[in-house]
């Protein structure tokens, strides 16, 4: 089935079979190998990717699901001229990673709440939500809550007036 | 670099790491297990041909596809028939009494003997038409009887191998105690514990990916603990020169243990590899690893304590039943850690521990970060406990009376170990009053004369762990260059799956020189760059590959030193070493840079073995919690850890490596297990739904501390760190559970502690005089 994603905002036009999932596709079709695959059940959101903005797991949706839709990887974190985004820095200010198996999960599913909503980390226990939603076995979660607070503290400070009008969007992912 | 805390983070946060799946090799096939569904059973019939008629599947092989091969003039006719699974040495994990007659067929033969053992193997040009081959596989298997517990197995009514006990390895430590000690004892404290099978579940499975190379070389890239170990099992097994395989381990998703063998999926993968000519590459799923890797723990214990009036122990006896599934070849000695660390940190006169080894119908038992402290800690520390209770005292009264004192360091335990530092009570003291210990004992007072309040339980921990390796494996090389633009590379043996080495090593390695830390880069993990190494193991990385680095880095200053006397024509003495550059001690003029020294002289560097003691770390864990009788929950309100490793090479580091340890000792405590139905299969349909790890949401307020008393066995002084969680913090937990209920039978509260286990505790009879 031919499809294009718009991953990271570059256009892929693929020729794909419908069962394959979006996280094999991105990793082997568009060579895009920073999302991972922790359990291949959804469980461990080691695979969370963006869809429109939204947290998913990309291990339980289709690529051909996503035909047409904005895909944000790990690898379109980062600012246009490189830039090191919010989490990236924070999460290693605060060695929120060890193996950094899981890592990519976790800045998705913070990336897209903090997107969604800048004021997020006036909220502990939201912030404390997001990690509750993917596994790692190396860190202890402790200092991957701080590194979110911590970005979501500079994203706040950058974006003064608050930023998303709708802050449940984006938060959780979607199963 | 600065904006980055770790040399890995850049790559690692940008989705830039390497991890084996994310190598792309041109024609790469794609392995797929087809596994027994039964746990023990007679192979009827492996039928592969509808398989093979699958598009896009290369091979099908059953283990009768793979034997017997007649020699022939193919390509591959050096090859032999599939080789079996090779059984470790190293620190006797395994011994060759043990194997003899019972072999591990990398692909299931005639008898399948755990669920999810493997029983052909299909290759397919990508993972999707491998698995449609794989669902073709026809499998025929008649059921036997299955045995799942050591003492179910013991009796020999059922077995694995036919003609041979189930009971493969038996051992023990320190002398046998007289049944007078116990009659004569003023308390004698005993129980029985079950330390539960558990997963070690990196966040990335195992891996493996073999490439033949044109020269005929073979490269094997694993996420992977010892590359070099690697290497000479899969030359061993292929009847291939070592030199003739370079292994590879990139970015690694994490062990804690359980990614240092050679397992039966890689002998396999590399086999076909080499038999076809192509690269073939396994990468495992979690629902298969759920059911074909290896296993921690998992061992019945029987103890014994006993005490005078005064709480000083007169002896200690552990018997362990030890669950090593399926095949020895692995862990069959693992056992044998724990009867050695069953001393602990006191200086009880009389300790015995003996082993009995049980192969059971699940799958192989090996290290799994503690590997074998744990099991020790726990059941002497749930033992300290209940001795407290029967002789009235405190806990950590009793723990401070008897501890080894310090100035009695170097200790001979009873069990055949030699502490090199030990300070049991600074440990203690540092954890009781971090936590604030009277206080939450007063609270607990004031809870148990409040019909309304939820039962609150205070729990200690103390532990001795045991780190770098045994006696055989306390080594491992390093190499240290110099080159002429100014850069300084540093190899060793190690290999890093989460610890920081890149960042850890060179730091290290430039304070040591006295250079700026951006010059030394580190090398690790490729057996080409790095000839000889041991690996990452027994919490040795800091211990024992820090100190070789240590080591050659003194050895390049000495050979500076001596390169630039005869440059300069004078004596070695008086040339001097300092921040990188070599100089004359009183003529300015004589100066140079090492990169200097390196263009004016040649190349210069150094390649050395070093070789470490064994090192005891120790700490103290307590905890808080909460238990509410009547849904059966554990709340931990608070968890401190005193952690004792010696000299620290990177304090945030380490910090981290203790919060996550503590983290998994959690799990163990009230979450992780392995239900098994009476056919031996495991009940984890549900997989990691099943198997609950810790979220973010069970993790309780922890506190890390540490004391540090470096240790004597290398100049640099550091011991293990990263187990430390593992080892102590289950026993602070279950002890803090057990002091709430008041329960009068310790074997009623068995880990994992569930709400199912803790409501029924909570039931059960109180121990005289609880309130
Ligand atoms: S891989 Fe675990 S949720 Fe997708
Ligand atoms: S950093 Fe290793 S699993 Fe999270």
């Amino acid at each position: 089935m031919k499809i294009t994603l718009t991953v990271n905002g570059d256009d892929y036009p693929l020729d794909v079979e419908p069962r394959r999932i979006l996280a094999d596709v991105l990793r082997e079709d568009c060579r895009l190998t920073g999302t991972h695959l922790g359990c291949e059940h959804g469980v461990c959101g080691a695979c969370t990717v963006l869809v429109d903005g939204k947290a998913v797991r990309s291990c339980l949706m289709l690529a051909v699901q996503c035909d047409g839709r904005s895909v944000r990887t790990v690898e379109g974190l980062a600012g246009p001229d490189g830039e090191p985004h919010p989490l990236q820095r924070a999460f290693s200010a605060e060695h929120a990673l060890q193996c950094g198996f899981c890592t990519p999960g976790f800045l998705m599913v913070a990336a897209g709440a903090l997107e969604a909503d800048p004021t997020i980390g006036d909220d502990p226990e939201r912030v404390h939500g997001l990690v509750e939603s993917n596994i790692c076995r190396c860190t202890g979660y402790e200092p991957i809550r701080r590194a979110i607070m911590r970005a979501a503290a500079e994203s706040a400070f950058a974006d003064p007036s608050g930023g998303g009008e709708e802050p449940a969007a984006g938060g959780r992912p979607e199963f | 670099m600065e904006q980055w805390a770790r040399r890995e983070d850049r790559r690692l946060l940008s989705g830039r790491g390497r991890f084996v799946a994310d190598v792309a090799v041109p024609g790469c096939l794609d392995a797929v297990f087809v596994r027994s569904r039964i746990a023990h059973g007679v192979v009827r019939d492996v039928d592969c041909a509808a398989a093979r008629e699958v598009p896009g599947v290369v091979g099908v092989w059953s283990a009768a596809d793979l034997s017997g091969l007649p020699a022939c003039a193919h390509a591959a006719a050096r090859l032999q028939d599939l080789p079996p699974v090779p059984h470790t040495l190293l620190a006797k994990l395994s011994t060759a009494e043990a194997v003899a007659g019972r072999e591990w067929p990398a692909l299931a033969k005639d008898r399948v003997r755990y669920a999810g053992e493997a029983v052909a193997v299909v290759v397919g040009e990508d993972r999707y038409r491998a698995e449609d081959g794989a669902a073709e596989v026809a499998v025929r298997i008649d059921p036997l009887p299955a045995v799942v517990t050591p003492s179910a197995a013991a009796d020999d009514s059922v077995l694995l191998f036919d003609g041979r006990s189930n009971t493969a390895f038996r051992g023990e430590a320190g002398t046998p105690i007289d049944e007078t000690v116990w009659q004569e004892a003023a308390a004698v404290v005993e129980a029985r514990y079950r330390q539960q099978l558990l997963m070690p579940t990196p966040m990335e499975c195992r891996t493996i990916l073999a490439v033949p190379e044109q020269d005929g070389r073979l490269t094997v890239w694993s996420g992977h603990q010892m590359p070099h170990r690697l290497r000479s099992e899969l030359a061993a097994l292929l009847g291939m020169p070592v030199d003739r395989i370079r292994v590879v381990v990139p970015d690694t998703g994490g062990a804690f243990g359980s990614k240092s063998a050679a397992f039966p999926e890689f002998v396999t993968v590399v086999y076909l590899a080499v038999m076809l000519g192509r690269p073939v590459r396994w990468i495992e799923d979690r629902l298969e690893s759920m059911t074909a890797a290896t296993r921690g723990r998992g061992q019945d214990q029987r103890v014994r304590l006993a005490a005078d009036a005064d709480g000083h122990l007169l002896a200690y006896e552990l018997q362990i039943d030890a669950d090593v599934g399926a095949y020895p070849h692995l862990g069959v000695g693992l056992p044998m850690q724990t009867a050695w660390m069953a001393t602990g940190p006191y200086a009880t006169p009389r300790v015995h521990a003996s082993v009995r080894s049980v192969l059971t119908n699940t799958m192989v038992t090996y290290p799994y970060r503690g590997a074998g402290r744990p099991e020790a800690t726990i059941a002497l520390e749930r033992s300290m406990d209940l001795l407290a209770r029967r002789l009235g005292l405190d806990p950590a009264e009793l723990r401070r009376r008897n501890f080894i004192p310090a100035d009695d360091v170097p200790y001979q335990t009873p069990t055949g170990r030699c502490y090199d530092s030990g300070n049991y009570a600074a440990a203690l003291d540092l954890a009781l009053e971090t936590i604030g210990y009277d206080t939450w004992r007063a609270e607990q007072t004031r809870r148990r004369h409040d019909p309304y309040a939820l039962p609150l339980g205070i729990g200690l921990s103390c532990y001795v762990e045991r780190s770098g390796g045994e006696p055989g494996g306390l080594h491992d090389f390093a190499g240290i260059e110099a080159h002429e633009d100014g850069t300084i590379i540093a190899r060793c043996g190690a290999a890093s799956s989460g610890q920081s080495h890149e960042t850890t090593f060179p730091a290290l390695v430039a304070a040591t020189l006295g250079v700026d830390e951006s010059r030394v880069r580190l090398i690790e993990g490729d057996t080409d760059a790095q000839p000889e190494g041991l690996g990452s193991f027994a919490s040795r990385s800091a211990q024992v590959d820090g100190a070789a680095l240590h080591h050659v880095s003194a050895l390049l200053i000495d050979l500076a030193r001596e390169r630039a006397a005869d440059l300069w024509g004078m004596p070695v003495e008086e040339v001097e070493w300092s921040d990188g550059s070599v100089h004359h001690i009183r003529d300015g003029s004589a100066a140079m840079d090492v990169a200097e020294l390196v263009k004016a002289t040649g190349p210069l560097s150094v390649d050395d073995r070093f070789e470490s003691g064994m090192g005891f770390p120790f700490g103290a864990h307590a905890a808080v919690a909460e238990v509410d009788p009547e849904l059966g929950t554990v709340r931990v309100l608070r968890l401190v850890v005193v952690d004792d490793c010696g000299v620290v090479l990177n304090p945030a580091i380490v910090r981290g490596q203790a919060f996550g340890s503590a983290v998994q000792g959690i799990g163990q405590a009230l979450y992780e297990g392995i239900p098994y139905g009476d056919d031996g299969v495991p009940l984890l349909a549900g997989g990691l739904l099943d198997y609950l790890l810790p979220t973010a949401t069970e993790v309780p307020p922890i506190e890390v501390k540490e004391t540090r008393t470096p240790s004597p066995i290398t100049p640099l002084g550091a011991k293990g760190a990263g187990e430390s969680g593992c080892i102590g913090t289950p026993a602070a937990i279950v002890n803090a559970v057990a002091d709430a209920l008041q329960i009068a039978d310790p074997g009623l509260l068995q880990m994992p502690l569930t709400p199912d286990v803790v409501w029924r505790a909570a039931r059960a009879t109180k121990y005289e005089g609880a309130r």
